[in-house]
């Protein structure tokens, strides 16, 4: 194990000794400092609200709730962040989930059923296939245009917004739809829609492993091209944190069970006799949060490992740059509307099978939400900066908010006079960091 | 790249064209209407002044939507005004406001300048109306006030008793659930009607609530009446009260749909008093299957009936107190404590549960496969 | 005095009858210019010469109207850069064309990253190879991991070169490569190009500082209003008979005495 010389400013601050900020010590060791701000924000909000109201925020149920809430938006947020990084923007997002998602829901209540015939188990894969195959080609037509006719995204989508809201209600006349298939019902969340106890613990395990494979893999890269290291005390504690903040979230999901009345459901599905004292039934992570995590294992996978993230990153710190590089920066362009396309499908999915049915005004005002999450998870306006795992917790923070506020009787009009003010103040508190960082 | 180009013109023109034909089929008679009434002259009726006959051509009568995005206006409201209208001869145009108070006022303006006699305005905002209400009287044209109020005593305003409905949909709770703890789920904060319908239920639980009978743990405006809000303020207030909750009083059906998606989630759908109103087909459903008390059913037909018959009447040069059916409806501002008299009619809704479903299926508001999908077998659906 | 022929050697580069037209203005018009192999060509002129755009010509960043492009005696087409580096022509922008929000190694192989077998970003690969690349040419350069805009001109410029020179160039284009640089940095910039001359590289080196053109070219193209005014040998000439090329567009032969005092006056 060799350790290369450290860099001039390296030196000079283990010249300086313990005056050393933690700041810089986390920066140094690749820790983005941003983030760790960000979790003790959320964790501030999560307790103040547990106080407020009364011991009912930090519990298995609430905390279960909250992450089902934030399932729809996280997802769109994630590819959010592309968008925006490219020096873009996506206005369209919410009208486009009434769209697919109205698209999805005649699918599987009126046209499919006369199609493959009533209570078809295939139903609902084909329906979410067609819808994610929509978002898809939403997505193209519109980072088309703003890629090779050069029509700017904002004007691109602001009409998008309004194209896709009049034919959300064009699909099915403004009616509402309902119920979905039932199979399709699982995607949102609820009774039959977790994982149970077993499964999330296995999930836990394997996610657990994971974090430590990463670990111990980048130590050994490091090692074999003799690249700095981080001291070996901090990759434990990283490896103990992760694993920690994994089970603990496995055991708030497991710790979360069925009311009764269902577990006695659940009982005699499964041909289980009822006990005396009732049959705890954990409830486990929903499904609408196990797609999200798939989606942000993906989306990171996509961001720091394929050439694609790469240079989406680097259209959106000097354009110019990229294409004198030979980088072919419009058809990425078109990939990262088309990508926002797939997972305004994904979360429309989640939000019809959650509420069960499809209104025509479903997704109004998401856009402002996916931004303003991107945006408080770190994502630079100006492109070139941003995170996934920052929008989802910009996603987590603004749920919290907001269901925490309702929980204590907070009225809909503060509600949103609050966020607004969150959201302001987040980047502003981020535009001052950067500034300071930056001299 | 210019091949790109072309083939995604295409793809869009093909689309558009596709879905034009699906739109059509609910709108032909709007579209229709419209087109002829360019050319034709405005002829102003003056109230109570010389009157003109109305023949085929010089009756126009101008509705302003507020949002056209909501199911009843285009399936229910909208045929039942035009039938109307074209019985009483005249021509009927439209313009839609997005749910912009602004755009509305331009609508109003530009429906006047495309020659209507008559206007008839379903308000975004009963107050931002005020000014479009005032030059439309001022060219005297008659305005009705279509559901939602207008506090402006010259408006003519045509409704359900909306604080009946309120009063209809708590009674039927009231009776199942006289005493325990219920959450109340109110409409848009800007929309008169999310008050007036809070009135009427107040008017049947207030008392019980005082007497400590009835305990509200959750109560609260819903932005726009999103189902998704109503859903999420739901999960908040069986969280907090710790699902101990026996009524949920909605105030319309969309809501109602959010309600109902979290009850489910807690197994609590069916046991817990549930109510609505619109009588929209999933609400209808569940209420035969019995996961929904009731829904109040305002005819939206007999509403656009209504609303037309007088506007073929007042343009016909008839005063507001002419029209025939009216009655003196005392509006009291709760902020101002102003009074305002308006002339108007005002339809009696229908509260719809499991005892009178035919009524709903022999007045041909829902399809009988609609209301009894998923197994039900309550009143029609048996057998 | 003027050379526009080698002496039996094929040229590394040469561009003939070069023209580029936007709207009706001639940014170039009919310049033909070559550059041999281990030599420094010195491209200069006034504001609005033309030079940087007859350079984007040969670097795939502007197409030309008409002209032609030979390398090494053969014909190419150069429409993007790509094709420009295919051929082995590697760029050194005036802004360095670094993305600022990605740190050195991405930059380095930015548009022509090293895959791993799966074909993920190898980032380990890239970062050991550019760690080997900046210690030859700047030994205590150290922030492999931080966002480029946080290193200093001097860093920046050097991974701008570290680039080019990596990738095999055999045709490089520097355009105002001290412009930005301190002393000890332009001195290092300047040993660097003497190195890579000695390698068999040709340079075409645009400059407004005639004392670096004296210093490091062999020969000096200077450029006029979009025109060529002609190409000299810098042991033949003067400083003041080259400004004179570049400011009234005289030849060394074709200007007199008076013209040259006024313009040292």
């Amino acid at each position: 194990m060799s350790v290369v010389e450290a860099s001039p400013a390296q030196s000079e601050a283990l010249e300086q000794g313990p005056r050393r900020s933690v700041g810089s010590f986390l920066r140094d060791n690749e820790i983005d400092t941003r983030m760790v701000g960000m979790i003790g924000v959320l964790i501030v909000i999560w307790v103040g609200f547990h106080f407020l109201s009364g011991g009912t925020f930090i519990t298995p149920r609430n905390l279960w709730n909250l992450s089902v809430q934030t399932s729809s938006i996280a997802i769109m947020a994630t590819g959010m962040v592309l968008v925006i990084v490219s020096r873009n923007i996506d206005l369209s997002v919410g009208s486009m989930v009434g769209t697919v998602g109205m698209v999805m829901a005649m699918l599987q209540v009126e046209w499919l059923p006369s199609l493959m015939g009533r209570g078809n188990s295939w139903i609902w894969v084909v329906a979410l296939a067609l819808g994610l195959v929509l978002g898809a080609a939403i997505g193209a037509l519109q980072g088309s245009i703003i890629a090779y006719v050069g029509v700017p995204s904002f004007i691109v989508t602001l009409g998008g917004l309004l194209v896709w809201r009049g034919f959300a209600w064009l699909t099915a006349s403004g009616r509402t739809i309902a119920p979905m298939d039932p199979n399709f019902q699982l995607l949102g969340g609820g009774a039959r829609g977790s994982l149970g106890d077993t499964g999330s613990w296995i999930l836990g395990a394997v996610a657990c492993v994971g974090i430590i494979a990463l670990l111990v893999m980048g130590r050994r890269r490091r090692t074999k091209f003799g690249f700095r290291l981080r001291p070996i005390w901090l990759d434990i504690v990283l490896g103990v944190l992760g694993c920690a903040v994994v089970l603990a979230t496995v055991w708030v999901m497991s710790s979360y069970y069925l009311p009764e009345n269902l577990a006695r459901a659940y009982a005699e599905d499964n041909g289980i006799p009822w006990p005396e004292g009732g049959l705890l039934v954990p409830y486990g992570i929903a499904y609408p949060v196990l797609i999200l995590l798939g989606v942000t294992l993906v989306m990171a996978f996509v961001t720091n490992r394929l050439r694609f993230g790469r240079y989406v990153f680097s259209i959106g710190g000097n354009p110019e740059a990229a294409n004198l590089a030979g980088i072919k920066t419009k058809r990425t362009i078109v990939k990262t509307f088309m990508t926002m396309g797939i997972l305004v499908g994904v979360s429309a999915a989640v939000s019809i099978a959650r509420l069960n049915a499809a209104v025509s005004g479903l997704g109004t005002l998401n856009e402002l939400y996916v931004i303003a999450a991107a945006v408080i998870g770190g994502t630079s306006l100006s492109g070139g900066i941003g995170t996934i795992p920052g929008a989802i917790l910009g996603a987590l923070v603004m749920q919290s908010l907001q269901s925490g506020m309702v929980l204590i009787g907070v009225g809909a009009p503060v509600q949103d006079v609050a966020l607004g003010v969150v959201l302001v103040t987040a980047v502003a508190i981020d535009t001052v960091y950067r500034r300071r960082a930056a001299r | 790249m210019k091949k790109r180009l072309w083939a995604f013109v295409a793809v869009l023109a093909l689309v558009v064209a596709a879905c034009g034909d699906d739109g059509a089929e609910t709108t032909t008679t709007a579209a229709g209407e419209a087109t002829t009434t360019e050319g034709e002259a405005a002829t102003t009726t003056e109230a109570g002044g010389d009157t003109t006959t109305v023949a085929g051509g010089d009756c126009i009568v101008g509705m302003s939507w507020n949002n056209y995005n909501e199911e009843r206006w285009a399936k229910h409201d909208e045929p039942a005004i035009v039938a109307a209208l074209e019985a009483g001869g005249c021509e009927y145009i439209q313009a839609d406001a997005g749910s912009s108070e602004e755009q509305q006022i331009t609508d109003v303006e530009n429906l006047i300048a495309q020659g209507a006699n008559v206007v008839m305005i379903l308000a975004q905002n009963t107050q931002a109306i005020l000014p479009a209400v005032q030059s439309a009287t001022d060219q005297g044209i008659p305005v009705i006030a279509y559901d939602r109020l207008i506090e402006d005593a010259n408006t003519f305003y045509v409704s359900f008793d909306n604080v009946l409905v309120g009063q209809l949909m708590a009674e039927v709770i009231f009776e199942a659930v006289p005493t325990g703890n219920y959450i109340v789920l109110k409409g848009n904060g800007s929309d008169a009607n999310s008050d007036f319908l809070r009135e009427g239920i107040g008017s049947v639980i207030d008392a019980a609530v005082e007497a400590g009978d009835i305990t509200i743990v959750g109560e609260d405006y819903t932005d726009n009446w999103d189902p998704g809000l109503a859903q999420t303020a739901v999960d908040q207030w069986l969280t907090q009260a710790n699902d101990d909750v026996q009524a949920v009083v909605s105030e319309n059906d969309g809501m109602a749909t959010g309600a109902a998606a979290a009850l489910d989630a807690r197994g609590l759908l069916g046991t817990v008093a549930l109510s609505g109103q619109d009588a929209d087909v999933a609400a209808l459903n569940r209420v035969a299957l019995g996961t929904q008390l009731v829904s109040v059913w305002k005819d939206a037909r007999a509403l656009g009936t209504a609303a037309g018959e007088a506007a073929v009447q007042l343009a016909g040069g008839a005063t507001l107190a002419d029209v025939e059916g009216t009655a003196e409806f005392v509006y009291t501002n709760k902020e101002s404590g102003v009074e305002t008299v308006l002339t108007s009619i005002l339809l009696t809704p229908i509260p719809i549960t499991q005892d009178n479903l035919n009524e709903v299926v022999d007045a041909e508001w829902i399809a009988v496969e609609d209301l009894c999908a998923g197994g039900a077998t309550a009143g029609p659906c048996a057998g | 005095m003027t050379t526009n022929q080698t002496d039996g050697v094929t040229p590394l580069v040469e561009m003939r009858d070069m023209s580029v037209s936007f709207g009706g203005v001639h940014a170039v018009e009919d310049v033909s210019i070559d550059l041999r192999p281990g030599e420094i060509l010195g491209l200069v002129g006034g504001n609005g010469a033309g030079k940087s755009t007859l350079i984007k010509t040969l670097a795939g960043a502007q197409k030309a109207d008409s002209g032609q492009i030979f390398i090494e005696g053969k014909p190419v087409t150069i429409t993007t850069p790509r094709d420009a580096k295919a051929h082995g022509i590697e760029t050194i922008y005036q802004t360095l064309a670094l993305a600022d929000n990605v740190d050195a190694p991405s930059n380095m192989f930015l548009g022509r990253e090293l895959l791993t077998r799966w074909g993920t970003l190898d980032d380990s690969a890239m970062e050991n190879a550019t760690r080997k690349i900046m210690g030859r040419l700047n030994p205590k350069f150290q922030n492999f991991k931080t966002p480029v805009n946080a290193l200093s001109g001097g860093q920046r410029q050097s991974v701008a070169i570290a680039r080019a020179v990596h990738f095999n160039a055999r045709i490089l284009i520097m355009d105002e490569p001290t412009a930005a640089l301190g002393p000890a940095e332009t001195e290092q910039v300047r040993q660097l190009m003497r190195q890579l001359k000695s390698e068999g590289i040709g340079i075409i080196m645009i400059s407004h500082d005639i004392h670096d053109v004296f210093d490091l070219a062999d020969r000096i193209s200077v450029m006029l209003q979009g025109k060529l005014v002609g190409t000299v040998d810098k042991d033949k000439v003067t400083m003041d008979e080259v400004l004179a090329m570049i400011i009234i567009g005289k030849l060394p032969q074709d200007v007199t005495q008076t013209e040259l005092a006024d313009l040292r006056g």
